[in-house]
């Protein structure tokens, strides 16, 4: 296997063969050593010192259904620590294919100087980006793939990103209409900005991962798949097939965790229009698509493509946390509205859980009501825009609190939390207050995940958390979705027979559980090492005081609890 | 007294989604399901007044009852 590194200063490339210390990891493992190993800690995340690294999963490449994630990371210009994100799409896959382990992006050229980074199986190359620069992602992915082929993978930003916005995610294209999988969270599309690159292609592989033993991979695979299948959760029959992520729109709003006008209220009576089951009638009736997959061979196929009522395409694909995020937290009511601002984040390249949490704190501040749709459109294009307050609040859900005089802010670490509110579903909200990933579900979601734990009391949540922040960091290393976890929690040789067939490694169960306690080890040093403390991790203030209706619950697991979290790691 | 129930996702399909029942004492969770028809294996979540509940807990009259089937946050 071979890392790229990429000098955006010099304009050049360098192939080097992968050390020792980073030949067992991948993902977002590799990430975090790279970046402690390599970048100061307490740099600036939009300046030179900074990178930006693509990683595939260790599964990458050998098309194991719904393991096919990329990661993304570099320190994050919004919580000012190590941020990784990882997308859907065909990226990794291919990466893998190509032995490509990581591609590191270093340096920073010319201001406002672009490049497209054009990387095949022994090649790669820096051209101008020149013709497609203000352009959003959808537009940019169209053109680059009509030059280099429909069957690379384009990975880019929008305008967004180009402004160095720091919620600007990184876009990148998928099977068929999945055209925009977002490594969303953290501004990463900011950094990618600060680089001076606009897109990175993958060209298509010309040949496959080899096998130390296929046998055993292809046996562990085959289990994997088939109980993906068979999952009550996940399979044809499931709530997650049918109805995507927006299953769980209305358990979250039935539970009073639903983000609502700005985080103010934990239910949303509309919601019943935003629900799985009306998207899947919606889409349905309109003769969009549900069921379809951000990557080839996934099983699970959780995606859709969101149509309006003449059955354009308008999205591939909405789902929660937008709903939550751009619908309920905005008081909007109908999906062809989280759609259609779903799409325009997308191609302006935002996060739209940031976005959303700051047109939240906008409106809060009266610069529209909640639920005034044509409004709520008006503040967003200004992000396409470049006006001032069209980037405060590509900027965050923080700056935006900031610039407005708004102290009712839903972010810790700098990040805005995703759909679920901390003071009624407490697991998430340890995670939001202790991941060195900041307020993000994908480090640790809570949600339905034990019964015995009540997620609105405060007892057992740190364990909870716990547990669930070691099982997502072994899947992020991994390039498996987040999704597809119950066959590997139920039985973990499936996991450690795929990588032991693909690299010969031996690997037990006790050598995967200590590589993901290390990950997470090393994001935490990394973030002391930045100047992060225990303090800056914390839920705010208001969430800890001010009761969230109608469950009335405040968030009050003690800080003492939270600063004790990793001592067993 | 009434049990405002309910239920959600592909879970009885052909049924209504929300309807009452009438109960005059305490009843579980398990009771209703099984009253309206619902197979228990296939319920993934409750909940009785938004509050995360099992199938053996009590619902008292004049309780919000939701039946969920297997879901799975991201």
């Amino acid at each position: 296997m071979k890392i790229l590194r990429v000098n955006m200063k010099e304009a050049g490339v360098r192939w080097e063969p992968v050390s020792a210390e980073y030949e067992q990891i991948g993902g977002r493992a590799l990430i975090a050593k790279l970046l402690l190993n390599e970048i100061p800690p307490d740099c600036d995340a939009l300046g030179p010192h900074n990178k930006l690294i693509f990683a595939p999963g260790l599964l990458g490449g050998a098309v194991v259904p719904a393991a096919g994630r990329l990661s993304v990371g570099a320190k994050s210009p919004l919580t000012k620590g190590i941020k990784e994100a990882n997308a859907g799409g065909t990226g990794g896959d291919n990466l893998g294919k190509m032995g490509i382990k990581a591609i590191i992006v270093e340096g920073q050229g010319a201001p406002k100087k672009f490049y497209s980074l054009v990387v095949g199986d022994e090649s790669a190359e820096l051209v101008p980006a020149d013709d497609i620069l203000k352009t959003g992602t959808y537009a940019t992915a169209d053109k680059l793939q009509e030059k280099y082929g429909a069957d690379s993978t384009v990975i880019c930003i929008g305008q967004a990103g180009e402004q160095l916005m720091s919620g600007a995610g990184i876009s990148s294209t998928g099977t068929k209409d999945q055209r925009s999988n977002h490594a969303a969270r953290g501004g990463l599309g900011a950094v990618m900005g600060s680089k001076g690159l606009k897109a990175l292609i993958i060209r298509k592989p010309a040949g496959k991962i080899k096998f130390m033993d296929e046998k055993l991979f292809r046996a562990a695979s085959k289990t994997f798949a088939q109980e993906l299948i068979k999952s009550p959760k996940l399979g044809t029959k499931g709530s997650q097939h049918l109805y995507g992520t927006a299953a769980i729109v209305g358990a979250v709003n039935e539970m009073g965790s639903l983000p609502t006008k700005n985080f103010s209220e934990g239910q949303f009576e509309p919601s019943v229009e935003l629900r799985g089951e009306k998207l899947r009638e919606l889409v349905l009736a309109r003769e969009g698509k549900m069921g379809a997959r951000c990557m080839p061979g996934c099983v699970i196929a959780c995606r859709n493509l969101f149509v309006d009522e003449s059955g354009k395409p308008v999205v591939g694909s909405v789902q929660y946390e937008t709903i939550a995020l751009v619908g309920s937290n905005l008081g909007l009511g109908k999906l062809d509205e989280v759609a259609e601002i779903n799409y325009m984040c997308n191609d302006f390249g935002l996060d739209t859980i940031e976005t959303g949490a700051a047109l939240g704190v906008a409106l809060e501040a009266g610069l529209a009501e909640f639920g005034d749709f044509k409004a709520i459109i008006g503040l967003l294009k200004q992000v396409g825009e470049g006006t001032v307050l069209g980037k405060v609040l590509g900027c965050g859900a923080a700056a935006t609190g900031r610039v407005l005089g708004v102290r009712r802010v839903p972010v810790t670490l700098g990040q805005a939390m995703p759909g679920y509110d901390p003071r009624t579903l407490k697991g998430n909200g340890v995670t939001y207050a202790t991941s060195p990933q900041g307020a993000d579900h994908t480090a640790g979601n809570a949600f339905g995940a034990r019964k015995q734990v009540n997620p609105l009391g405060k007892e057992g949540q740190t364990e909870l958390s716990f547990k669930l922040q070691i099982i997502a960091a072994m899947l992020d290393s991994t390039g498996m979705c987040i999704f597809a976890r119950p066959p590997i929690i139920a039985d973990p040789q499936l996991m450690l027979d795929m990588i032991n067939g693909i690299y010969g490694w031996g690997w037990t169960l006790e050598d995967y559980d200590r590589l993901s306690r290390d990950l997470l080890r090393t994001e935490l040093e990394f973030n002391r090492r930045a100047g992060i403390t225990q303090k800056d991790y914390r839920i705010p203030e208001y969430m800890r005081e001010e009761p969230l209706p109608p469950q009335n619950a405040v968030f009050d697991v003690p800080d003492s609890e939270l600063d004790s979290i990793f001592d067993t790691l | 007294m009434a049990v405002d129930i309910e239920i959600f996702g592909q879970l009885l399909p052909e049924q209504p989604r929300r309807r009452t029942m009438e109960i005059e004492k305490p009843e579980t969770a398990r009771f209703v399901a099984h009253a309206i028809g619902l197979n228990p294996d296939e319920i993934g979540l409750i909940t009785i007044n938004g509050v995360q509940s099992d199938l053996d807990d009590p619902v008292q009259p004049d309780s919000r009852l939701c039946f969920f089937p297997y879901i799975t946050g991201g």
